[in-house]
């Protein structure tokens, strides 16, 4: 049984002023992803993000098609999906908060609704604020702290449940880059540790890259690739190649690879402040992998690494999406 | 380290209780929170309150005692005038303060995160309106302590009429809430709507008779026609009967509000509820549930 999963999902929404006319915002959308897992949702503004995050935590309800979390479908047993899932709202700058409250009354509040009883609110609420170092500014009210705080806070509320699945939308927006790095390496750190299922939705292609094990893309409502960063990266690459890190003249390590049967074309020369990183285009990378270093050592160019060359994330989503850049939505 | 803090607090998977009081009780806790966070606001509506007695104090001795004794209401224009400013302040509160504070959790996106979560979302909105009536009772209590102890205001009341006076009270908060519900479903959609609420409300006080005797209306019969309408008016006529004139159940005029304003509760509050269920569904098919 997959943790999410959905099958055929579609929603449409009325154009303002239309007149009947629709939008497809989430176009046939089929995916499945296990217990475990850490699950991207990458893909530009308006892409449908948003709006399968928010049906798969009930907020909004399908034309069509099927959603389900830890088994139940999420219009037909809407309330067994809000006990199994933890959701972050996007995009909002810390607004979705009780900035009349302080920082612990929120959580308070928030373990209320989600029923835990006080004294597992209380462990957890406490251990929280400590993660996110909010322990000494916890009775202040939310109306006083900063963006990063608030958005610190929103992160503790969605761990708050103990959830098994977590549905982010924008987890590190508005954190600076600490705030960031430490966020990350704690939903990775809940992943492993604690088994838990997250999905999440960024604009950060770097992000993607590192948290996720897989990452679906979307455009215009529908995923139009998904797997793992790496098989991404591979299905889309559109040349054989490796690239090559050498020290010394340049002319030299250049001069070496252009002589060599196995070598296309020298795609990029890339200066580096003590190197230089030379992508090529081959014949056979692993030929190329097994010969090239012997080459280079009889030219007396000093080798410092090689790899296959694939195109980053961000090559992938633009060659599959054709966009230029890639932004929330 | 703290990473490792954190993920022991939340190694054991910890069964959750099922209890709709608890919810209830959190969101009514969260008001009561966020309205002493207001505390100059607090300051100044017991101030008001003090104000708007000792100014219907002063309307009352320009009031012809006998005009209203004529009306069968007895000779006291302050004691008359209370029981419609006490009262009026959970009127507004039930018609308006529900759709208030949905707009704003909207507005907030507040309403998205309590949405997600296992309480049932008819909960959360009963409770949102505890702030109002906490305010209200505030303000009612305000009032008769003011006037009675202060300003001397006299009543004829008795242990049963108190009673059936209590009984008409808990029976207008009943209808007007159920109207609230039906505001606040529109306004759950619409997003707009609010001025809708307020005139609704603005014309139950003017019309249900809060600072004049109803009777008074006679010679305007398309506005004594209006007034009849709403529940406000049947709640306002029995309480008075009951605090003014000590007047019980027995007395079959109070009985016939009491009637009259079961009869609204029958008819409104499946009214009331049946519109707020479509509006919350309506902005979860649409993707509304925040806006900002």
């Amino acid at each position: 049984m997959y943790a999410v999963e959905t099958m055929d999902l579609t929603k449409s929404f009325e154009r303002e002023g239309g007149k009947g006319d629709r939008i497809i915002a989430v176009d046939h959308v089929s995916l499945g992803v296990k217990e475990g897992e850490f699950f991207g949702l990458l893909g530009p503004n308006g892409a449908g993000k948003t709006t399968l995050i928010k049906i798969l935590c009930t907020l909004i309800i399908p034309d069509e098609g099927t959603a389900k979390i830890a088994g139940h479908d999420v219009t037909k047993e809407a309330d067994k999906v809000k006990e199994n899932i933890g959701w972050l709202h996007g995009e909002t700058g810390g607004r979705a908060l009780y900035w009349r409250l302080s920082a612990r009354d929120n959580l308070r509040f928030y373990s209320y609704l989600q029923n835990i009883p006080s004294n597992i609110a209380d462990r957890r609420i406490d251990a929280l604020l400590d993660f996110f170092d909010l322990t000494k500014d916890a009775d202040r009210l939310v109306k006083d702290f900063s963006t990063g705080m608030k958005v610190r806070v929103m992160l503790a509320r969605t761990l708050l449940p103990n959830a098994p699945v977590l549905l982010m939308d924008e987890p590190t927006v508005g954190l600076d880059a600490a705030g960031a790095i430490e966020t990350r390496k704690l939903l990775r750190g809940l992943c492993k540790e604690l088994g838990k299922t997250i999905v999440f939705t960024t604009h950060n292609i770097l992000e993607a890259e590192k948290l996720c094990d897989r990452i679906a893309v979307m455009n215009k409502g529908r995923i139009i690739a998904i797997d793992t960063p790496l098989k991404l990266s591979e299905t889309t690459r559109k040349f054989r190649g490796v690239e090559v890190r050498v020290s010394g003249p340049q002319e030299d390590a250049l001069r070496a690879l252009e002589s060599m049967s196995i070598v296309k074309k020298v795609v990029k020369v890339q200066a580096e402040e003590d190197h230089t990183v030379i992508q090529l285009e081959v014949i056979d990378e692993d030929d190329a992998m097994a010969t090239i270093p012997e080459s280079l050592k009889s030219n007396r160019v000093k080798l410092i690494g090689i790899q296959v060359a694939l195109p980053n994330l961000e090559e992938v989503f633009m060659s599959l999406t054709g966009e230029g850049k890639v932004e929330g939505g | 380290m703290k990473e490792d803090k954190l993920i022991e607090a939340f190694g054991a998977d910890e069964p959750r209780l099922r209890s709709h009081v608890r919810q209830f009780f959190g969101v009514v806790w969260a008001n009561i929170k966020i309205l002493l966070a207001y505390k100059s606001w607090v300051i100044m509506d017991l101030l008001s309150t003090v104000a708007s007695v000792v100014m219907y104090y002063f309307v009352g001795l320009q009031v012809d005692p006998l005009r209203l004794a004529q009306s069968g209401w007895g000779t006291s224009y302050l004691a008359f005038s209370m029981v419609g400013v006490a009262t009026s302040h959970y009127l507004w509160s039930c018609l308006t303060r529900l759709s208030h504070s949905i707009q704003h959790e909207i507005r907030a996106g507040t309403l998205e995160t309590v949405a997600v979560t296992p309480i049932n979302i008819l909960t959360f909105f009963i409770g949102q309106t505890a702030r109002g009536y906490l305010v209200s009772l505030i303000f009612l209590v305000g009032v008769f302590v003011v006037g009675i102890i202060g300003l001397g205001a006299q009543f004829s009341a008795n242990p049963s009429s108190i009673g059936t006076a209590i009984l008409l009270f808990l029976l207008m908060l009943v209808t007007n809430q159920a109207l609230g519900l039906v505001a606040a479903g529109i306004i759950m959609v619409h997003k707009r709507g609010d001025p809708v609420a307020f005139i609704v409300a603005a014309m139950n006080e003017f019309l249900a008779g809060v600072l004049y005797p109803l009777e008074m209306l006679k010679e305007f019969p398309p506005l004594q026609a209006i007034s009849m309408a709403f529940p406000y008016t049947h709640a306002l006529d029995g309480m008075r009967r009951a605090l003014i004139l000590g007047s019980s159940l027995a007395d079959t005029a109070v009985m016939a509000d009491v009637l009259v304003l079961s009869g609204f509760s029958l008819l409104l509050v499946p009214a009331g509820l049946a519109v707020l269920d479509w509006g919350y569904r309506t902005i979860r098919m649409r993707g509304t549930t925040s806006s900002y």
